[in-house]
């Protein structure tokens, strides 16, 4: 990089660069088992937050803010991108692996403890009714994460000029997503692959950012 | 199926699933239940209801249905398959892009490319939803259920989703113990 690169912004040239205290892989381990243990229902990159950098300062604001937006964009499982990437800032690719195992283990070991009750006691009508009644709910869940996010891309404000073009190309995008997987179950790798750039296309052109309304 | 064969199909369902999670779990759930139930056989629409019914129950960073699915077909072995295969490609994605992150981040394609996976993430949570409920044999207790949920959650978005989850249990069992 030479001196004449002024395109940075100063706050990107100047990430906080004391070096991380030397954090053990165990410490780390634990920390992130205890993170995922304890996340229900989400709300788990505001734990991580308060966890490296308001109680232990490991990472500077800016640092884990680039983190979270980088893991927000990426697939793969939102909180395990953001695991990954803080394991990596603080111990390198050992730091990476032990960060996304601590967060991953304990909660898959709960979860097949709870897979071996149900294979207990299924075809018992009532646990069986139950769950079906969760899993009802659950898509519940999952719709109002979709309403909210997709209240999100429509955003508020007068539709016009170019805001107008995104939002009536994202409104067919979404739709086709919808009806090409969900109904006419083309397969998902090949259904993202040609709408994604499209869709990326489209808010390029028009000059489209992130959704405001992120939590 | 032999098991070699269950972990290579495992293998091969997922890797690729990997690569086009977009914000996360909830964007494959349509196409893991497709090859769950229609094109591997794994299991029946019901189990795979359950295997969702369980992974939302459970703490975690939201995509243990994934590992449920490799537990339910290959054991022990296929949790480690499976959850290597689907989160390796994405967690190797991430730490290369995060090598030129710095340059990209603020840029206008990178803009582009938060607000132009959004819409696309919106529609695979639909088609996930409809994947679980839409299958002939949930009825119009199950609809209700998951629209009543929906309603709550946007009116209260602070409600807990373990205590919805709950009323959604209790409600099909009391349903299902009078004899409907």
């Amino acid at each position: 990089m030479t001196g004449s690169d002024s395109s940075s912004s100063p706050v990107a040239q100047a990430p906080r660069q004391t070096a991380p205290p030397e954090v053990g892989l165990a410490e780390l381990f634990l920390l992130f088992s205890q993170l995922g243990l304890s996340s229900f229902g989400g709300a788990v990159s505001a734990w991580m937050h308060r966890a490296f950098v308001e109680q232990r300062g490991w990472l500077g604001e800016t640092e884990f803010a680039a983190a979270l937006a980088l893991s927000r964009i990426m697939p793969g499982a939102n909180v395990a991108n953001l695991a990954i990437l803080i394991g990596q800032k603080l111990r390198r690719w050992p730091g990476a692996v032990v960060a996304v195992l601590g967060l991953l283990t304990g909660p898959s070991l709960v979860v097949i403890g709870l897979a071996v009750l149900y294979r207990h006691y299924a075809g018992n009508p009532v646990i069986d009714a139950a769950l079906e009644g969760a899993a009802a709910a659950g898509v519940g869940l999952l719709l109002a994460m979709g309403v909210r996010s997709g209240s999100a891309v429509v955003g508020r404000g007068p539709l016009a000029g170019r805001r107008a073009v995104y939002v009536i190309g994202a409104v067919v995008i979404l739709l086709a997503t919808f009806v090409l997987i969900g109904v006419a179950r083309v397969p998902t790798v090949a259904a993202v692959g040609v709408l994604a750039p499209l869709s990326i296309a489209l808010a390029y052109l028009t000059g489209t950012g992130p959704p405001a309304d992120e939590p | 199926m032999n098991d070699d064969g269950k972990i290579i199909a495992l293998i091969l369902v997922f890797a690729p699933l990997s690569l086009v999670s977009i914000g996360g779990g909830p964007a494959i759930l349509a196409e893991m239940q497709h090859q769950a139930v229609t094109v591997q056989g794994w299991m029946t629409q019901r189990e795979f209801a359950d295997l969702f019914a369980i992974a939302r129950a459970a703490p975690g960073p939201g995509m243990l249905l994934v590992t449920l699915i490799g537990w339910h077909v290959a054991g022990w072995l296929g949790v480690v398959a499976v959850s290597l295969a689907f989160f390796l490609p994405s967690s190797l994605l991430v730490l290369a892009v995060a090598q030129v992150w710095t340059r990209w981040r603020g840029t206008r394609l990178h803009g582009a490319i938060e607000a132009g996976f959004a819409p696309l993430a919106v529609g695979l949570v639909f088609a996930g939803g409809l994947a679980i409920l839409a299958t002939g044999q949930t009825g119009a207790l199950a609809w209700g259920v998951a629209l009543a949920v929906t309603a709550a959650r946007i009116w209260r978005p602070k409600l807990q989703p373990l205590i919805l989850l709950a009323l959604g249990a209790a409600l099909f069992a009391l349903v299902r113990a009078v004899g409907w």
